[in-house]
């Protein structure tokens, strides 16, 4: 089955420095990934190219089995809400028509509704409303695209929290519905981790981890405790990070724990918590995976675990 | 709907900017009529010229402003120059024909009651409606197309950009003028010292096959544009 975006050695250039180095990555159709990475890590690049907007170096970006450059039958499949998108001297109304020529599935009654959600009244011109509503409405036009394939670049800077939840709910709620492909780039990692299906982090251009959510979520356990009892829990374990302070020690071991060994815990008194995705990002953008990944083979914990570079 | 037809429709969907040409002829009227108008020979067509230039900025800005969201919406590069080209033509045939009417009545009314001549351009704009039609929508056009092609080079590649584009039209128009007067050429004595012989059809002709030119132009350097 073709993946509904296909990515192979992309790599873009600018003059003093690389955006993209060498990307490669699958994402299958109706499934909600997260694209994670820190400011400046080459999201919005690679975004800006899956949707046309920007033309890589080298390499290739596929969306729905054909490129998307210039190409008429995967853009009109296609929406990209950026945050940073500037719209001519229009009402958001008029936004929203014209978005509703473009898209054949376009819902009119999704958008009215979510604009009321969100209270952006659409007879307001766009250059008016706050950085918030701005915000507002690309995500309104976003969801009533109903688009096969929907990219979402940050795109609710501004947002309150009622809103972003909002926001949340509309789309898992519109895509229980209408399931389509939603890759969403976002630094609020755990407010949107319930979403995600997978998780790509992208680090200075590179791809740092391209997982399955739910593999993510019981890869890490944060133990600390008495450093004897962490030290005989830990040992023979990938550990990513370390800490010690006088008796008391605290690691993060890699790796399903058995119940033999939350047993183990219980009795020497440790506490375990597991690392959220928003941990798990970090550390993978901090490179500090490698020893997991050494390790796969003994953990066990793989699957739908892939690293695509080091 | 043809994607062509969508982006011209997008391109009018906040109609204010489009409103303001016809706002334009009465303002340009007026100021004319209160000042060339009052002087002998009552020549205001000059203050036509806004009009006319106010097509260049028009094309200009459906670039700047609205490229990035008809890009979002899912029109190519190629599709929305071609739809605003359209739509620029289309405004260019309404306005030209409009022209040609108000120069009827220009001339029924003796200049509007007051001698003015405000929309009969000597040699240019002339002669009968059809001719003034013509002459008018393509090089209302022409500007269009110039201003979509200077909006997509300043997009592309920004202020240096745009300086450098314009010095580069100064050197063309500098070195075909050398070339066109230069002894070595023949070309000014072959057409007789000068280019009185050449009708306004004929110039419209010139300004339509500058208007394909400007047009191809335009169309080369939106392929690699970003938004």
């Amino acid at each position: 089955m073709t993946p509904a975006i296909s990515v192979a050695g992309l790599t873009r250039r600018y003059r003093d420095h690389t955006a993209l180095d060498d990307v490669s990555f699958t994402i299958p159709g109706k499934t909600i990934t997260g694209l994670l990475g820190r400011n400046g890590a080459g999201k919005t690049t690679l975004l800006r190219i899956l949707a046309g907007q920007e033309f890589p170096s080298s390499g290739s970006a596929r969306i729905l089995g054909a490129p998307p450059a210039e190409n008429e039958d995967v853009l009109r499949r296609m929406v990209f809400v950026r945050e940073d998108q500037s719209y001519p001297d229009i009402r958001v109304g008029q936004a929203l028509r014209a978005a509703s020529w473009f898209y054949p599935n376009w819902d009119a009654a999704l958008a009215s509704s979510l604009l009321d959600d969100f209270g952006v009244r659409a007879d307001k011109a766009v250059k008016k409303l706050s950085r918030g509503q701005r915000s507002a409405l690309g995500i309104t036009i976003g969801l009533a695209a109903r688009a096969d394939v929907t990219l979402f670049d940050e795109p609710y800077a501004g947002l309150d929290a009622v809103a972003r939840q909002i926001f949340y709910d509309r789309l898992l709620a519109d895509f229980a519905e209408f399931p389509r492909t939603v890759l969403l780039s976002t630094h609020l990692i755990d407010e949107a981790a319930a979403l995600f299906e997978g998780v790509i982090v992208i680090d200075r251009g590179r791809i740092v981890l391209d997982a399955a959510a739910d593999v993510l979520r019981g890869v890490a356990t944060r133990v600390s405790g008495p450093s004897l009892a962490v030290d005989a829990l830990a040992e023979g374990r990938p550990v990513w990070e370390q800490r010690r302070l006088g008796s008391q020690a605290s690691v993060v071991i890699v790796g399903p724990l058995s119940q033999h060994d939350r047993e183990q815990a219980r009795s020497s008194g440790l506490d375990l918590t597991p690392l959220s995705l928003q941990q798990i990002v970090v550390q993978a953008a901090t490179g500090v995976l490698a020893p997991a990944l050494e390790a796969e083979a003994e953990t066990g914990f793989e699957t739908g675990f892939e690293r695509t570079s080091a | 709907m043809n994607t062509w037809v969508r982006v011209a429709r997008y391109n009018l969907v906040g109609p204010a900017n489009y409103l303001v040409l016809p706002c334009i002829l009465p303002f340009s009227f007026a100021i004319g009529a209160v000042t060339a108008g009052r002087s002998p020979g009552h020549d205001a067509a000059a203050y036509l010229s806004s009009f006319f230039v106010f097509f260049a900025v028009q094309g200009w800005q459906t670039i700047t402003r609205s490229l990035p969201f008809g890009l979002t919406l899912g029109a190519s590069r190629r599709s929305f120059y071609s739809g605003t080209a359209l739509l620029g033509m289309t405004l260019a045939l309404v306005s030209g024909l409009v022209l040609a009417a108000l120069q009827a009545i220009e001339r029924a009314t003796d200049g509007w009651g007051l001698s003015l001549i405000f929309l009969r351009v000597p040699y240019l704009l002339n002669g009968p409606w059809y001719a003034t039609w013509l002459t008018s929508a393509v090089c209302l056009f022409a500007l269009f197309a110039y201003g979509m092609w200077y909006g997509i080079v300043h997009r592309r590649w920004g202020m240096l950009g745009t300086v450098a584009f314009t010095a580069a039209q100064a050197l063309v128009v500098v070195a075909v003028s050398v070339v066109v007067t230069s002894e070595h050429w023949h070309l000014w004595s072959t057409a007789g010292g000068s280019f009185t012989d050449l009708t306004a059809l004929g110039l419209t002709g010139v300004i339509a096959a500058l208007a394909v030119v400007l047009l191809a132009g335009g169309h080369i350097t939106i392929r690699r544009v970003t938004v």
